[in-house]
């Protein structure tokens, strides 16, 4: 197991120039994730049109493996609802669970795979979706507190 | 407190020989040899405690206080030896005052429940610092929350040290109980606790200091600090985890009820009504973590034979040559300067989050803490979600600083 194995240049990039950061003009649906275990806050803002995410936004402070994993979110959640939100977040969690090897529909989420190997840093990668399923179901605050050991 | 080491000691510090008594040292983690920097989290355990446990339970193993037989016999000679041990470490005027915990955090919800919760009105105020770990903040506030009374804390400089006139200052009428710590687990201030003890008890109000982190470093002597509550754990000082000690003067002790009622603390029991042993048993309800005392005792053993002085005097050397060492990371933020301060060295990179660096630098086999350090009203002070912190112990060396600061550049050249 090497660093860049988790640290790969997709994470690095995603992480270093996150796409879906900022602020929406006219957000319907808002919230805010910790993750108590280490302090970090992510926000995120929707623009929900007919049940789907029209555009999505993240801000907050937080490691590379967080910022990239909200940043590669921002791409894979466009046009999903709760569900297929919830079915995606679903997916993902068995890839970094070492469960499954890949899976074709979460794109440039299948990078965080090594995370197999780094049980404690799962909650990072798990800090947007949570932050994310807030959000639209009209959850103001939450934390990655019993999420994945 | 303590007088200095001589040259001769550092001089005949062998740190190979050291190193060699610590059998986890000589692994390593990723392929590369441990360079274990996260002693303020807990140290690593000399050959001498590993073997004092596994012998206990391989010849000794008994209940105590119960048994008359010999394995009885020898079990409580064995833990309460443990005992008069850590009563001479802390220069305790009796042992009787020594009360076996599970660590530092039960000792301080001991006097929380014991001590304070019986005496606190609406109004009443318990005086903490800025800079205490959560175990030193949140059982005041449980209390606090049942009796109306609040915890009100004392600032810090920018630098990382205790206000000392704030702290006074807030000495009023209505502070039924002050805790300090005495070195910080983030910032490793060493707090000035005779000067505060004094001020404490010119008012009348009872000092509770939290030794969690100075109790491996600096020789302690609770009647010469005039403190009159005192906790430490026993896994930071090189022995056991689940092992620790409260502290407190006997005149408080017997005003305070037991906080867990079971066997070995009664005198008699009845329905009608149950009497308590005295302290320090009316505090040690139920079996204890025997083997573990039997283990800090030996760690005491192992503690006194290299000598506080030298540790401290080692340490110091290795502080002094990390400070510089870590002034020529480009980008990187060092929190806690404090003048008189451990070898606790919390900090971060620009461009780099903590929790990164500390899984890089695991890479390049150098374990460092990452995240609030149970200090959540120290990282607010300072603005900051989190720190990566690299604690020493004296069985580091600089070469192995050398390795974490080349660790720290490779780190930097793929994140920053």
């Amino acid at each position: 197991m090497s660093a860049s194995e988790l640290y790969q240049r997709i994470v690095l990039e995603h992480s270093r120039a996150p796409h879906h950061f900022g602020a929406l003009a006219a957000p319907t649906h808002r919230a805010e994730g910790a993750n108590p275990l280490c302090g970090d806050t992510l926000h995120v803002e929707l623009r929900v049109v007919d049940g789907c995410v029209a555009e999505i936004a993240f801000r907050g402070e937080a490691c590379a493996i967080a910022k990239a994993t909200a940043s590669m979110l921002g791409e894979a959640a466009a046009r999903l609802d709760a569900d297929g939100i919830a079915q995606l977040e679903a997916r993902f969690a068995r890839v970094i669970g070492g469960d499954l090897e890949r899976d074709d529909t979460l794109g440039d989420l299948n990078a965080l795979a090594a995370l197999a190997n780094y049980p404690s840093r799962r909650k990072c990668a798990l800090l947007p979706f949570a932050t994310l399923r807030a959000a639209l179901a009209g959850t103001a605050k939450t934390t990655t507190e019993g999420e994945h050991r | 407190m303590s007088t200095q080491a001589s040259r001769g000691d550092i001089a005949a510090f062998d740190v190979a020989r050291i190193r060699a008594g610590f059998p986890i040292l000589s692994r390593q983690v990723h392929g590369k040899p441990l360079v274990y920097f996260d002693n303020a989290n807990t140290s690593q355990k000399p050959i001498e405690v590993i073997d004092a446990v596994d012998r206990f339970y391989r010849e000794t193993n008994a209940n105590v206080a119960r048994a008359v037989h010999s394995l009885g016999e020898a079990a409580t000679s064995a833990y309460e030896g443990a005992r008069d041990k850590i009563a001479r470490f802390i220069n305790a005027p009796t042992r009787d005052e020594v009360i076996f915990t599970s660590g530092t955090t039960q000792a301080m919800n001991t006097v929380a429940y014991s001590y304070a919760l019986p005496r606190l009105q609406p109004g009443d105020e318990i005086l903490v610092t800025t800079m205490e770990h959560h175990a030193n903040i949140v059982p005041w506030q449980l209390v606090a929350a049942r009796t109306g009374a609040k915890v009100i804390a004392a600032p810090i400089t920018q630098s990382g040290e205790l206000i000392v006139e704030e702290f006074i200052a807030r000495l009023n009428p209505r502070v039924k109980l002050a805790g300090v710590t005495h070195v910080s687990n983030v910032l490793g201030t060493i707090n000035p606790i005779r000067e505060l003890a004094k001020a404490c008890r010119a008012r009348g109000i009872p000092l509770l200091v939290d030794g969690s982190q100075a109790a491996p470093h600096l020789a302690i002597d609770v009647q010469a600090l005039g403190c009159d509550f005192y906790a430490l754990t026993g896994h930071k000082l090189y022995g056991p985890t689940g092992t620790g000690v409260l502290w407190a003067r006997k005149e408080l002790l017997a005003e305070m009820p037991p906080f867990f009622g079971g066997g070995e603390m009664i005198r008699t029991v009845s329905f009608d009504g149950t009497t308590f042993a005295d302290a320090p048993h009316k505090f040690e309800a139920g079996t204890p973590n025997i083997a573990g005392f039997v283990g800090l005792g030996a760690a005491i053993d192992y503690v006194n034979r290299i000598g506080l002085d030298t540790i401290g005097a080692i340490e110091g050397e290795l502080a002094a040559y990390m400070s510089d060492a870590l002034k020529s990371v480009p980008g990187l933020r060092l929190f806690g300067e404090a003048k008189d301060k451990a070898a606790v060295f919390s900090f971060l990179i620009d461009g780099v989050h903590a929790h990164d660096l500390a899984t890089l630098l695991d890479h390049e086999g150098v374990a460092v803490r990452s995240g609030h350090h149970c200090a959540h009203p120290l990282m607010q002070f300072y603005g900051v979600p989190a720190t990566a912190r690299a604690s020493l112990a004296f069985y580091n060396t600089r070469e192995e600083i050398d390795a974490f600061i080349a660790a720290i550049a490779k780190v930097r050249k793929l994140l920053a």
